[in-house]
Formats: structure tokens, sequence, C-alpha cells
């Protein structure tokens, strides 16, 4: 067994007083404001890094369109819905919307439904925007961008979702959509629906 | 009495003419004070928004459509006499809180007013608890003593020295 020399022991400078250990009141609150820092940049960035769904499962909402109709997208499972973001001040939405209704008319007693959403637009411009284009699929305004925003995390008009009968999104539209493809979506997904009933 | 008619008659027109004079005047004040919303009376309440479709622009210099929109809103509510709480009120009940640059929710407008304070004020005692620590362990730290002079013992400490190596040698 061996001891420490006590002539090196007494040779020694005073030690510096043993460090304490923990954190003191100062570095609590230092660690408190980072982790407070890093919890708010962290929800920002999910909520950043949140974007359209292009996949899976439609998110369910309901709305009540201008007419004062409910509607409901759980309401529409078993029908394929075209669903489209759209407002008056978009320029691009005047160029889609002939082709939205031309669909809607057409596929109708298909078991496809049209569904507008009308996004941080004014109610009177909406629906003057609708009489200008003759529009009489189901529309309504997203009151408080609900469903665009905290739902379907749209970044700008028009976007559009296609989902399918199981309520499952399978296409999603980023912006004008083109008559042609969409009939073509449509019909195969209506053709999917057929082949499993 | 003919000319005491006519210059009654006169002050009548006279009277007749005033009336009309001050009733134009006051139509043509009331279409004013209607129609008088200014820009800047606009933007006061604009620049308190968002614009709805880009990303952190104050609705009074964004200049896209949706905008203008939104600010013709403004001005048609400012002259249809609802305050500017109000018409702040009535757009995020319409599009949500994104709508205000300031959340009108509680829970929301305290955390957006003081969080910013909170972290600032725990970074500052942070900074001054680390200054602090800092300032603590320089006085600790030992001074070497000057080469040109020895060691300088406490005097108990020297006692107990001689004493040990009495000791030993013994």
């Amino acid at each position: 067994m061996t001891y420490p020399d006590p002539l090196t022991e007494l040779s020694q400078p005073d030690a510096a007083p043993p460090r304490r250990r923990g954190l003191g009141p100062f570095g609590l609150l230092a660690l408190i404001g980072v982790v407070v820092i890093a919890a708010i940049f962290g929800v920002a960035l999910v909520r950043n890094s949140q974007s359209q769904p292009e996949s899976g499962t439609a998110p369910d909402f309901s709305m009540t369109t201008f007419d004062g109709q409910p509607v409901s997208l759980s309401g529409l499972r078993g029908k394929v819905v075209v669903l489209n973001f759209w407002a008056s001040w978009c320029g691009p939405c005047r160029d889609e919307a002939d082709a939205l209704e031309a669909m809607w008319r057409d596929y109708q007693d298909d078991g496809v439904v049209v569904l507008g959403v009308a996004f941080a637009d004014l109610d009177p411009d909406s629906v003057a925007f609708m009489n200008e284009f003759g529009i009489t699929y189901p529309n309504g305004p997203d009151t408080g961008t609900i469903i665009s925003k905290e739902l379907y995390h749209i970044t700008g008009v028009p976007e559009t979702f296609i989902i399918d009968q199981q309520g499952q999104v399978r296409q999603f539209i980023y912006s004008v959509v083109n008559e042609q493809d969409l009939r073509e979506t449509v019909d195969s997904l209506l053709a999917e629906g057929e082949s499993a009933s | 009495m003919r000319a005491c008619n006519a210059s009654s008659r006169r002050s009548l027109l006279i009277l007749a003419f005033g009336l009309l004079i001050l009733l134009v005047a006051s139509l043509t004040q009331a279409q004013d004070g209607g129609a008088a919303i200014t820009d800047d009376q606009v933007n006061a309440i604009a620049r308190q928004m968002f614009c709805p479709v880009c990303e952190n622009e104050p609705l009074d210099v964004c200049m896209t459509a949706a905008c203008i929109r939104w600010r013709e809103d403004i001005r048609g509510q400012l002259a249809a006499g609802r305050t500017e709480s109000q018409i702040i009120a009535d757009f995020v009940a319409r599009y949500g809180e994104r709508a205000s640059a300031t959340p009108l929710d509680p829970t929301l407008r305290g955390l957006s007013v003081y969080v910013p304070w909170l972290i600032a004020g725990a970074l500052l005692l942070g900074g001054v608890g680390v200054f602090w620590r800092w300032r603590s362990t320089q006085r600790h730290v030992p001074t070497a003593p000057p080469a040109d002079h020895p060691p300088v013992e406490a005097a108990d400490e020297a006692a107990y020295r001689a004493t040990l190596e009495r000791d030993l040698k013994d």
C-alpha cells in the first residue's frame, strides 16, 4: 500500500476550492432559455416542413358551401373527389375554372365530386367568380384557412388533390389542372373502383 | 305698403338662398366624410396584418391581388364606421390568426409578445452567470510567487514541517 508523501503534499500550493457540482441559478436559467429557444425553433421548423399530402388518408374536414349546404369529406367516401383550392384573385384559377366545371358536369352521375374551397378570398368576390364562370359544383369558403393551411398545407392557389373512393390522396396537382390528365386519372380511379366491387 | 312687401320678399329670398347654400354645403360635407378614407388610414390597419399568400409580408406593403382586395375590404369597413379592432377581429374570424400580426388569441398573444422578452432575459441572466463564474475562477487562480523570493509559508505550516522532519530523522 502506498501513501502520499506528506512533504510533497505540503509543498503543493493551496489547491483551488472544490468546484461546485450541478447548476447554479444562472446556469439553470440559461439552460431553460436554451431549451425554450430550441423548442420554439423546433416547432417552427416542424410546421414549415409540413407539405401537401401526396398520398395516405386525405385529412377530413367539413365546411358550409356558399349556398348554405354542409359538406364533409368523409361524407363523400365511396366517390372520387377532386378537391380544388382556388381564389377569385388568382389568375391561373380562371384558366382552370372551365375544365373543372366540365369535369363536374360530365362525371357527377358517375360517382365523382368536384369540391371547391375558396382560399383567403372575400365571399362576394368568390360568388362573383362562380357566377362569371357558371360554376355549379359545391364550393365553400375556408373559414379560418384551416382546411387549406392546417390540413392540406397549401402554399398558394390553385392546388388540387384527387382523392379516391377510400379517402386516399392519389394525386396532388401543384398548378393549373390539365383537363385531359384529370380525366385520365379519374377514369382510372373509377375503373379501379369497378374492378374492386 | 308695397315697399314693405318687396322688402320682406327680398328678405325671404335671401333666407331661402342662405338655407339652400347651407343644405348643399352640409350634403357635400357628408359625402366627403363617407369617401374620405385615406390610404394612410387603411395602411395603419393593414400594417398590423399579414399577406394571406406571401410569407411574412405585411399587408400594407404587399402588392399581390389578394392584398389589394383585402386593403379595399379594410377601406370599405372603415367607411362603414367599423373600428380598427373590429376590422382586425373580422379578418381573424374569416381567415384565422395568421391574418393578424399580433394574434388575438390570448395564449398566442402572450407567447408572441412575452417569449422574445423571456428569451432575451434568460440570455442576459445566462451571460451574467457565465461572467460571474469566470470572475470567481479568476479570483481563485493561485498566483506564482516572484522568482527572487522564497515561497511564503504560514507560521504553523513551517512549524509542522519542522516537527515532521524531526520525526522522520528519528
